[in-house]
């Protein structure tokens, strides 16, 4: 679990993140190079199956070029220790997989993102933000994206909460071992009581994720907040 | 009174917002997609892609070199003048295989695809449509399906069931699949639900079947492609994931069959690299097809997200500022001098403001009226310099002089500066023009640390003091825009807009969002501040009446021109206008005698194509020929302009009829 959760948990946040971000950007500098050219380009990259794009990685920069480790969480001569060196390889090993999810994943947060945020900025309060003579990247954040992101943020939930199984091939390629990894392995050798129990981990991961974007909108909505 | 223009409301959204064009358009629709797909170039990629694979699909037997099956050649081959892509390790043919498996992919796109947005339509509409306990219950159905975690749940299941063929795999996928569009189809029947046809529908006694399957569905055109599309990306990438981990048939003609056994004969590492490559790029190409198409699908049925450019119209010419030569008036405010703003439109740029010329005096009241879409708020929201990116206005020619500086010409800049100190603006809705995020307080301090430096203790202070001056008490200050009633939202603006007692305030339509009464309070509150603090005013109004005692002069406005402009009681006692004159005959007199109230016939004219001659003449009762030919001039009569050829001595000797009578 944990390494599922530091690997694909964390390139999930990031993802949202930085997608989220390049949205913004987009959307707020129309018809600039972002809104031009991205646009295009990740509706086609999220169209990729992320395990092939994880082959190719494996097979460019590992080994073609041998730069990065092709599979396993560390490598077999580390120890499984609180060390630096450890700590390192664990990177080195998460980099491939790490940079394939963000790639695929990113995608879809910058479309909706910036989609979200053309809209916005069409409303009245954005329009009295710059009657009121505001900076423009006050607008940008305070006006235009916090309004933006409202939307996204369940859609992030569910992301977090899919982590799981959307790690299953990931980790399959890359032979990670962490959750998506066990569970290929249980179907493979009939292990229905495990299969069963991951299944129920992977549901209830689904619906904390939800109870937290419901608790984020909360604080990030003010209209959702009191319906005394 | 109520009539709005063709021209704003199609072509080019004014500065009412962007509506989302999906239920106007219902007949012609296939017709305009058609067109609109042939125009959007990431749609005919998507088109091209497509019709690629279909083609693939129909005739392998035809396209393919070889059996794809046949282990007859010898394996591992690099690409070559027999095999393109090589061969296997099995030694078969790369490119063949390739060639079979795309059928696959394709029927599981697009089974998945209808299965899943026929249960999608089926869900939706009806649980919008029914509403009460049917759409309770089947809103929880599609809600526990999307929260399902498809990926692992379908692994479970082929893994149950060891059989897992082509047809397994597009019930369990489609079964699985359809939540989503469910969801976004029931929101959309729930909007249109209360749309005026569908009511027409119902009072006219149509059965339910009828208004589902030939009222609502085909507004709904879009959704349903979309909801389809989607379907099918997800579905040919689960297909292929799944096969590619060995959960599909092995012997399989597929590409996710091919890469699960390039993956089990490492063929990257063993030199086969294509072998791996090629299939997962058929994946990636088919699912960008529907993936391109879906894109393009949004951007058409939603023109917000379309970028526009305006094409400047050649007939009018961008009057050079400094020509005007005239020097600023000390006592004036506000000289705008041939000022005209443009949209863009489908059919070109759109002329909104044309040609207009005002002057405002200090601690003035400037009333602009006119019928919707006549310019109003073009004109205004153009002299507060708040067309342009996002909104599809642009001015095109003339001179804003403000305190004595050019605002068209004003640098985004410089103009930060100005704005709030020195004017500042009062939206027609404060629902939306408040951020719904921040409470006032911190709207407030946005608009004091963007223009002073004043302490947060100070600008808590001035924001008391302003709500005050409304007649808000201040422990609202700290109060989010929903919490407040409509009322006192739009005093709250008309508090914010006063924080630095600007010399003009520009307002627009600030009081059509309230009833009658707090209309009337809000308006005895705006005038005695404006007297008290000595800022002059803007105010636009489709609602003469609202103005006839507050404002000192009148702008009526008709189709992006000046047709009257003069004193207030003037324009009320002896309107000059012809369109005046039916302006004022709309409305009912409470003190005067009993008249027949008279509407205006006809509806303001497309500004795409305005009427040659005056642009009121299609509608003027007292019209002659000449008005049908030449556009009148705007006359000065008596230090007041009007745009009539009957004011218009010099025109009207040369016209014979005219003379006459």
């Amino acid at each position: 679990m944990p390494w599922t959760l530091g690997l694909v948990g964390l390139t999930t946040i990031f993802a949202f993140l930085i997608g989220t971000f390049i949205g913004l950007i987009a959307a707020w500098r129309r018809g600039g190079f972002l809104d031009g050219v991205l646009p295009p380009i990740f509706v086609i990259t999220s169209a990729f199956p992320y395990f092939w794009l994880a082959l190719l990685a494996i097979w460019l920069f590992s080994i073609e070029l041998g730069w990065l480790p092709a599979n396993g969480g560390y490598g077999i001569k580390t120890e499984e220790a609180w060390s630096w060196t450890f700590a390192g390889d664990v990177l080195e090993h998460s980099i491939l997989p790490a940079v394939t999810i963000l790639v695929t994943a990113i995608g879809g947060w910058i479309l909706t993102m910036r989609n979200n945020t053309i809209s916005v900025l069409a409303e009245d309060y954005v329009r009295m933000a710059r009657a009121k003579g505001l900076k423009p990247w006050r607008i940008m954040w305070t006006y235009a994206g916090r309004n933006a992101i409202l939307p996204n943020l369940t859609g992030f939930a569910m992301s977090l909460g899919f982590v799981v199984s959307g790690a299953i091939l990931v980790e399959f390629v890359f032979n990670y071992p962490g959750v998506g990894w066990m569970f290929l392995q249980s179907v493979e050798n009939q292990d229905y009581a495990l299969m069963q129990g991951l299944f129920l981990l992977i549901t209830v991961a689904v619906l904390l994720a939800i109870l937290a974007a419901d608790v984020a909108t909360v604080i990030l909505d003010p209209r959702t907040r009191d319906r005394s | 009174m109520t009539v709005t223009s063709g021209a704003v409301a199609a072509g080019a959204p004014g500065p009412g917002g962007f509506e989302h064009v999906v239920a106007e358009t219902r007949r012609g629709f296939g017709r305009d997609l058609v067109r609109a797909v042939a125009r959007n170039r990431k749609a005919m990629a998507g088109v091209v892609l497509l019709a690629f694979f279909l083609v693939l699909t129909l005739f392998p037997g035809e396209i393919a070199p070889h059996d794809p099956m046949a282990s007859i050649f010898q394996p591992g081959l690099g690409p070559s003048r027999e095999h393109w892509l090589g061969t296997t390790s099995y030694g078969q043919d790369i490119l063949s295989q390739l060639i079979w498996g795309t059928r696959q992919s394709v029927i599981i796109a697009f089974a998945v695809g209808g299965l899943a947005t026929a249960i999608a339509v089926l869900v939706g509409v009806s649980a919008g449509y029914l509403g009460g306990a049917s759409d309770g219950f089947l809103s929880l159905v599609t809600d526990v399906i999307l929260v399902i975690p498809i990926f692992p749940l379908i692994i479970v299941i082929t893994a149950y069931e060891k059989s897992s063929g082509l047809t397994t795999l597009v019930i369990v996928l489609g079964a699985l699949g359809w939540s989503y569009g469910a969801r976004q189809l029931r929101a959309q029947t729930l909007s249109l639900r209360t749309r005026d046809f569908l009511e027409a529908a119902r009072v006219r006694g149509e059965r339910r079947s009828y208004v589902i399957l030939y009222e609502i569905l085909p507004t709904m055109t879009s959704l349903i492609v979309a909801s389809f599309l989607g379907a099918a990306v997800f579905a040919v990438l689960f297909a292929a994931g799944l096969q590619f981990i060995g959960l599909g048939d092995p012997n399989a003609q597929s590409w996710g069959t091919m890469l699960y056994w390039a993956e089990n004969n490492e063929a990257l590492g063993a030199g086969m690299p294509l072998w791996a490559i090629a299939p997962g790029v058929c994946v990636a190409l088919l699912g960008a097809a529907f993936a391109l198409l879906n894109y393009a699908f949004d951007e058409i049925s939603n023109p917000a997200l379309r970028l526009r450019r305006l094409d400047r119209p050649p007939d009018v010419e961008p009057r050079d500022a400094a020509a005007s030569g005239e020097p600023p008036d000390p006592d004036r405010v506000l000289q705008v001098r041939g000022l005209s703003v443009a949209y863009t439109s489908d059919e070109g740029a759109v002329v909104a403001v044309d040609n207009v010329d005002l002057d405002l005096g200090r601690g003035e009241f400037l009333a602009v009226v006119g019928e919707s879409g006549c310019g109003k708020s073009t004109l205004v929201y153009a002299i507060a310099r708040l067309l342009g990116p996002p909104f599809s206005g642009e001015i095109i020619g003339g001179q804003i002089m403000f305190q004595g500086r050019d605002m068209v010409t004003l640098a985004e800049r410089q103009l930060r500066h100005v704005r709030w100190r020195e004017f500042s603006v009062v939206m027609q809705s404060a629902m939306n023009a408040l951020n719904p995020v921040l409470t006032i307080a911190a709207q407030m301090r946005d608009a004091c640390k963007a223009h002073s430096t004043m302490s947060d203790r100070e600008i808590e202070e001035r924001s008391r003091e302003v709500l005050r001056l409304v007649s808000i008490d201040p422990i609202h200050l700290h109060s989010y825009p929903h919490q407040l009633s409509g009322g006192m939202r739009q005093r709250a603006m008309i508090a914010m807009a006063l924080l630095f007692t600007p010399d003009l305030v520009i307002m627009d339509e600030p009081t059509s969002a309230l009833d009658v009464v707090a209309q009337r309070s809000l308006m005895m509150q705006i005038k005695e501040l404006q007297q008290r603090l000595g800022f002059a005013v803007v105010f636009v109004t489709h609602d003469m009446s609202l103005v006839s005692h507050f404002s000192d002069r009148l702008l009526v406005m008709y189709a992006g021109q000046v047709a009257e402009f003069g004193d207030t009681r003037r324009v009320f006692d002896t309107p000059r206008h012809p369109y005046t004159r039916a302006l004022l005959e709309a409305f009912p007199s409470i003190r005067g005698p009993k008249t027949h109230l008279l509407g205006i016939p006809g509806s303001p004219p497309d500004l795409a194509r305005p009427p040659s001659g005056c642009r009121f003449s299609p509608r003027c009762p007292v019209a002659r020929p000449t008005c049908h030919a030449t556009p009148p001039r705007l006359v000065e009569v008596e230090s007041d302009l009007v745009r009539c050829v009957l004011y218009d001595d010099a025109a009207l000797e040369r016209d014979p009829v005219a003379a006459e009578s």
